[in-house]
């Protein structure tokens, strides 16, 4: 069976005039489809809101306290659980250094010059290995396998560049 | 500046006050959205409230040009989506709607015909057990298209759609539910027959 133009008519609420109604009413007769259409909209036209329990923004002020005192918590343990940790590692760290604590100036000037000397060494081997590993990588790797390696660390800087920027628009949820 | 907006900005400086007469003002109709949703009024309670905890903690990303209710239904359909998504395979009941008097509708006082009244009752309730049918975000349409008298461009933005797609999802929803009704009729045409069969004459 042809629903048109009655379908149309029933979905978008259009405003027919009598002849129109007239033929709307005949097809709806022997339409059940059609009919069921009109019937819906018509249920759906009277439709009522359904109201919750009194009392509904007491019991949000109730929920909305013990929120905040879970997260009250939750950030509390928080802090402690990094200023804990945060020790550890700076006692871990700095143990072995305790003792020059009390040395010389002397001693103390030739270890930071040692330590400066180690931290540039340290980068140059790594851009040595670095050039060295670019220079040698095209003899093992096909260039698909490279066109894969450079794609891999693409998509990593695309998710993690994603991250920070959903992080600073606060997408993320946040405490309440 | 009206009062609504004058408490969201309240609320937004940290007025918990000013946050709980906004709560005051539209929980009729998060509740209502949620329970159209849901089905049920013990899940519609939770997800109202979660809806207005969610809402308290985005409250500083509310774009003041836009409608604070729009806002508003718009976090609560995107939880009761979301919900509804998580719970697919669980079974859906909406039989125990207004047992435990936690849930009522507001009773329509210029009604004149009584027994209208019912018939149209019957109509919305059945109407209510046919929409859990309907797809998740499809419902949320139609919940905010007759339920609040949404234009599809309010739609679309509260459900981050495209106005297209808004109409398009209405369509489906509608033949959807007509396809639905008529199957209901069927099968309660035929539960009439089968009962006449094995009836007894009275008299």
């Amino acid at each position: 069976m042809n629903h048109q133009p009655f379908e149309d008519w029933l979905l978008n609420e259009k405003l027919i005039d009598p002849k129109q109604k007239l033929d709307l009413d005949a097809h709806l007769r022997i339409c059940s489809y059609c009919s069921a259409l009109a019937e819906t909209g018509k249920a759906l036209r009277s439709v009522k809101i359904a109201a919750p329990a009194t009392g509904f923004t007491a019991r949000f002020q109730t929920h909305l306290a013990a929120r905040k005192l879970a997260e009250r918590r939750r950030r509390l343990w928080g802090a402690i659980l990094f200023t804990f940790g945060g020790l550890v590692m700076l006692a871990w760290i700095a143990g072995p250094y305790l003792s020059s604590f009390f040395a010389s100036p002397a001693t103390w000037i030739t270890s930071l010059i040692e330590w400066g000397v180690f931290l540039i060494t340290t980068l140059q081997a790594i851009a040595q290995a670095g050039s060295v590993m670019l220079r040698v990588m095209p003899s093992f790797l096909t260039p698909f396998g490279f066109m894969v390696l450079v794609s891999a660390f693409a998509g990593f800087g695309l998710l993690w560049t994603v991250s920070i920027w959903r992080f600073a628009r606060g997408d993320v949820p946040r405490g309440v | 500046m009206n009062d609504e907006l004058a408490w969201v900005l309240q609320a937004q400086q940290g007025n918990d006050e000013a946050f709980a007469k906004l709560v005051e003002e539209h929980q009729t109709h998060v509740y209502n959205l949620c329970y159209r949703m849901l089905g049920e009024p013990e899940a519609a309670e939770d997800a109202a409230q979660e809806t207005f905890l969610r809402a308290y903690q985005n409250l500083h990303r509310y774009d003041q040009s836009r409608s604070f209710a729009t806002w508003l239904l718009s976090i609560g359909a995107h939880y009761c989506i979301d919900r509804l998504r998580r719970r697919k395979l669980a079974v859906f009941s909406v039989d125990e709607e207004n047992d435990d008097g936690t849930s009522f509708e507001i009773a329509d006082a210029s009604s004149p015909d009584p027994e209208a009244e019912t018939v149209k009752h019957e109509e919305r309730d059945r109407l209510h057990i046919l929409l859990k049918d309907l797809d998740d975000t499809d419902r949320a349409a139609v919940i905010m298209r007759y339920w609040y008298d949404f234009s599809e461009i309010e739609i679309a933005e509260a459900l981050k759609l495209t106005v297209s797609a808004v109409k398009s999802r209405l369509h489906r929803a509608r033949r959807a539910l007509a396809g639905l009704w008529q199957e209901d009729e069927h099968s309660s045409a035929r539960a009439r027959t089968e009962r006449r069969i094995h009836e007894s004459p009275a008299f």
